[in-house]
């Protein structure tokens, strides 16, 4: 009984903790509320993330803010055409006295004690890199140097550029799968933000902008340690597992569930997708929102709001509808929600 | 009736043999006709015209006259060939139908043109060929009317009266038309049921209606908290299929503003859906229920299904 009490004011402490580190983060990135709440929401389900969206929204700066308030050590790496998975573990190059040296590339640099990797226009790097980063992020471990490297609190962070097309990779289904959320960040809609954006000076000056956050607002690492208890503390109650489950089996097989949408063929639209994995990382994300929101129990908006970004990018369509994903694939969450009974 | 023409034909003209080896081949060439008079504007003048000739000539149908206009006054509606043998000869037959439209302001005779027919005869030696040259022949041609009629009084009496026509009965149409309209409509209807045109377009059921009378259905459950928990879900059921997708706690606000006849339940609604999560989701049903009793759920239900009508 002690164990819980303490567990709850612990729990609410930190609860307190990840509204200040919203904050912190919406001081410097303006009207991208729900981005900050999936980032933070994320963070606390230990799942990496992938932002998506046109040139300039501000994707770069969400991920130094976010970085900046969350304390760690930080590592930042662009992708470019000839980036070779080594490049990543390893950096080689020519000492003073004229001699080959190899040392730690940006992962290893910061040993352990690596918090945030920063993935920058993760697109731009081959298929190669690509794999170097599936073990990273499911396992958290690297073998280099002939011994293995862990990576307790490492939080993968990736942006993609979603207009160009040339000289680009996609993503691996496998790689895709590894990251919790993908996030598609649009331009602040409201005229304030925007305004704010384009004539305030302060958001000229992104590195100014960055210094100006409150550091290390949350202790990075006891976040492992939270994100476990918030897990175990979130109850979810027969009605909401029997909820996902539907919500799971009409992802997969919108025909028999019922879901029509305009101009598609429901028996032909999903090749596959919507892995297991993706569904217990679906329910981590709902718990984590859940807490953020003071409930200890799930409710069906918990799992409503962090659908799109959790289980879109899992959803593999047939090469037909494939090109119009964009359109399709948020029609099809939509549809699931209205159709699927909750309670 | 032809045989009956042919009885009363008159010979018109008859032109003989020519002498001379080569027209010996065409024996005779009659032209006959019921009559060479009483003909007016668009009558049909029929004559016959007979042509012998020796055995083993056959007629060249290229020959024969072509159907149509003649002249200004005079078209060939039909022509018609028929033989028949006539002792050691052959005779040709043809039946021409004339038609006249010469307008004739006294009696006066008109010339029918002749014209020629060929036959050939296919023997050992070749073909040899044969021209009967039919004759013009007349017929005379009468006006309709007086030219010169006496003088009326009256303009209109020059005018024959109007011959009586029986006045036709207009019902069996009328009534067969409004009995194909009748299927016409029907055939509608049936198409507009398929396509759910309007009125076919079905008003939502009255969905809380039926949550209500779901409600009253659940009556004496033996298993208060499995009653409590069915008569939430009726009413969830009931706000479903208003707002034709899922209603979750948090999307009241908009509900509301989709359906703002229901906005007078809005308090009740707010404790609704506060007692479902916490029966559905925090699984606690006694506290559920002290947030929202059975009977307040009836209750609701009643006040919705009241909105309801007026919406």
């Amino acid at each position: 009984m002690n164990d819980i009490r303490r567990d709850d004011a612990m729990l609410t402490d930190w609860r307190e903790a990840a509204g200040r580190f919203e904050r912190s983060v919406a001081s410097a990135v303006v009207g991208q509320d729900r981005a900050i709440r999936l980032i933070t929401i994320a963070i606390f389900a230990r799942g990496h993330v992938l932002l998506e969206g046109d040139v300039g929204v501000g994707k770069t700066t969400l991920l130094r803010a976010v970085a900046r308030a969350l304390g760690g050590a930080y590592e930042r790496v662009e992708g470019t055409v000839d980036m070779m998975p080594t490049d990543l573990v390893y950096h080689t190059y020519l000492a003073d006295d004229g001699r080959p040296r190899v040392e730690p590339g940006p992962v290893l640099r910061q040993a352990e004690d690596l918090s945030i990797f920063f993935f920058n226009e993760i697109n731009r790097a081959r298929p190669q890199v690509h794999a170097l980063l599936l073990r990273l992020m499911a396992e958290r471990t690297l073998t280099a140097f002939d011994r293995e490297y862990r990576f307790p609190n490492l939080q993968v962070f990736a942006d993609r550029n979603r207009v160009e097309r040339e000289e680009t990779f996609e993503l691996p289904a496998a790689a895709r799968d590894r990251f919790l959320m993908e996030i598609g960040m649009e331009a602040p809609s409201d005229a304030q933000a925007r305004r704010a954006l384009v004539f305030d000076p302060r958001f000229h000056d992104t590195d100014a902008l960055i210094a100006g956050i409150d550091g290390a607002v949350l202790d990075h690492a006891a976040i492992a340690g939270i994100g476990a208890a918030i897990q175990h503390g979130i109850q979810a109650s027969p009605a909401i597992e029997t909820y996902v489950v539907a919500l799971w089996e009409a992802l997969v097989r919108p025909g028999p569930a019922g879901i029509r949408l305009p101009g598609i063929d429901m028996a032909a639209l999903i090749q596959g997708g919507a892995s297991p994995r993706g569904l217990a990382m679906l329910v981590r994300a709902a718990k984590v929102r859940a807490w953020l929101e003071g409930r200890d129990w799930l409710v069906p908006e918990d799992i409503r709001a962090v659908f799109p970004e959790v289980m879109a990018h899992r959803v593999f369509l047939e090469p037909v509808y494939e090109m119009r994903r964009a359109g399709i694939v948020p029609a099809l969450c939509r549809a699931v929600f209205d159709t699927v009974p909750a309670p | 009736m032809r045989r009956a023409v042919s009885t009363s034909l008159v010979p018109l003209v008859l032109a003989s043999s020519m002498a001379g080896p080569v027209q010996a081949q065409v024996r005779a060439v009659e032209v006959r006709a019921p009559r060479a008079f009483g003909y007016m504007l668009g009558d049909l003048v029929r004559a016959q015209v007979d042509i012998v000739v020796e055995d083993g000539f056959a007629i060249q149908a290229a020959s024969l006259p072509q159907r149509g206009a003649l002249a200004y006054w005079l078209d060939l509606r039909d022509i018609a060939v028929s033989q028949a043998d006539a002792g050691d000869a052959r005779r040709v037959r043809l039946d021409l139908t004339y038609q006249t439209f010469y307008a004739a302001l006294d009696v006066r005779s008109l010339e029918v043109p002749g014209f020629t027919v060929s036959f050939v005869s296919q023997g050992a030696s070749g073909a040899t060929t044969a021209s009967a040259r039919v004759p013009a022949w007349t017929f005379t041609i009468s006006p309709l009317r007086e030219i010169l009629p006496p003088a009326k009084e009256n303009p209109q009496d020059y005018m024959r009266p109007d011959g009586r026509v029986a006045s036709l009965d207009p019902r069996p149409t009328l009534f067969t038309g409004l009995g194909f309209a009748g299927l016409a409509l029907a055939a509608f209807a049936g198409l507009a049921r398929d396509r759910t045109w309007w009125p076919f377009r079905v008003r939502r059921g009255r969905a809380f209606a039926a949550a209500r009378r779901r409600l009253r259905g659940l009556g004496g459950r033996p298993d208060a908290a499995e009653a409590y928990r069915e008569a939430l879900l009726a009413l969830h059921r009931g706000l479903d299929e208003t707002d034709g997708r899922r209603v979750l706690a948090d999307d009241l606000d908009r509900f509301l503003d989709r359906h703002p006849a229901y906005r007078g339940q809005a308090p009740g609604l707010v404790a609704f859906f506060e007692a479902s999560r916490i029966a559905f989701f925090g699984n606690d049903t006694a506290r559920a229920r002290g947030r929202l009793a059975r009977p307040e759920i009836a209750a609701l239900a009643a006040r919705l299904a009241r909105a309801e009508r007026t919406a």
